[in-house]
C-alpha cells in the first residue's frame, strides 16, 4: 500500500515523532508506514486521516502489485 | 513501575528460582521448585502490567504475535518428537513389574527416565527461547524496527 504520509507531515511541518505522539504510535512505527514496510490498521489508517482533515483514499493508495 | 525496574525484578526472581531448584534438589521435594516458578512467573505478569514507560503499539505486538506463533510452529513439532521418543523407551520397559530374568543387555532401564526427560525439556525451552529471539529480530528488521529516516 502506497502513502502520502510524508507529504502530508511536509505540509504541516511535523516530525516523524511529532505525528507518533500525536496518534499513539511509536516513531518507528511512522517510519515503516512511511517505506511502505508496515500496513497500518484500518483504525490507524483512520486516525492518521482524521488527524490530517481528510480522508483514508487521499493519504493511502491501495497497490494491488504490492498486496500479498 | 518503570520498565528498568522490572528488569531488575526478573533478573531478582532469575536468582530466587535458582536457589529454590537448589534447595528443591537438596531436599529431594520437587514440589517446591514446581510451586515457585509458578509464583515467580505469576508475579512477573502482574508486575509487568503495571509499567508505566512500556513503548508498545499495534506494529510491535503484530511483530511479538507473529514471532510467537512461528515459535510454537517449531516448537510443537520438536517437543512432541521428543515426547514421542519419551513414550517409546516408557512403553519398551517393564512399567513397574519385577524385572524379567535374563534381559538383554541393551534392553532399556526403567528408573530415572522422566527425569531425563525433565532436562530434555530443558534443554529444549533454551533452544526455543533462542529460536524466539530468532523470528523478533527477523520480524523487526521485515517491519523496519532499525530503519532510520534522514530526519
Amino acid at each position: 500500500m502506497k502513502n502520502k504520509i510524508k507529504v502530508y507531515r511536509a505540509m504541516h511541518d511535523m516530525t516523524q515523532e511529532a505525528l507518533a505522539q500525536q496518534i499513539g504510535v511509536t516513531r518507528q512505527t511512522i517510519l515503516a508506514i512511511e517505506k511502505g514496510k508496515y500496513d497500518p490498521s484500518l483504525e490507524l489508517a483512520f486516525k492518521i486521516a482524521t488527524f490530517f482533515g481528510v480522508t483514508i483514499e487521499e493519504i493511502f493508495v491501495y497497490d494491488e502489485m504490492k498486496s500479498p | 513501575m518503570k520498565q528498568n525496574t522490572f528488569y531488575l525484578l526478573l533478573g531478582l526472581i532469575g536468582l530466587l528460582e535458582v536457589g529454590l531448584f537448589g534447595i528443591s534438589v537438596l531436599l529431594k521435594n520437587p514440589l517446591i521448585i514446581t510451586a515457585g516458578f509458578i509464583m515467580g512467573i505469576g508475579l512477573l505478569y502482574i508486575a509487568r502490567m503495571t509499567i508505566t514507560d512500556l513503548k508498545e503499539d499495534e506494529r510491535s505486538t503484530m511483530i511479538t504475535q507473529k514471532a510467537g506463533f512461528r515459535t510454537l510452529e517449531v516448537f510443537w513439532v520438536l517437543f512432541f518428537a521428543v515426547s514421542l521418543g519419551s513414550a517409546v523407551i516408557g512403553f519398551s520397559t517393564p512399567l513397574g513389574l519385577p524385572h524379567p530374568k535374563n534381559m538383554p543387555p541393551d534392553f532399556p532401564r526403567d528408573e530415572p527416565h522422566l527425569g531425563y526427560f525433565g532436562i530434555i525439556q530443558m534443554i529444549l525451552l533454551c533452544c526455543i527461547a533462542f529460536l524466539y529471539i530468532g523470528f523478533r529480530v527477523y520480524y523487526a528488521r521485515k517491519y523496519g524496527e532499525w530503519d532510520s529516516d534522514e530526519e
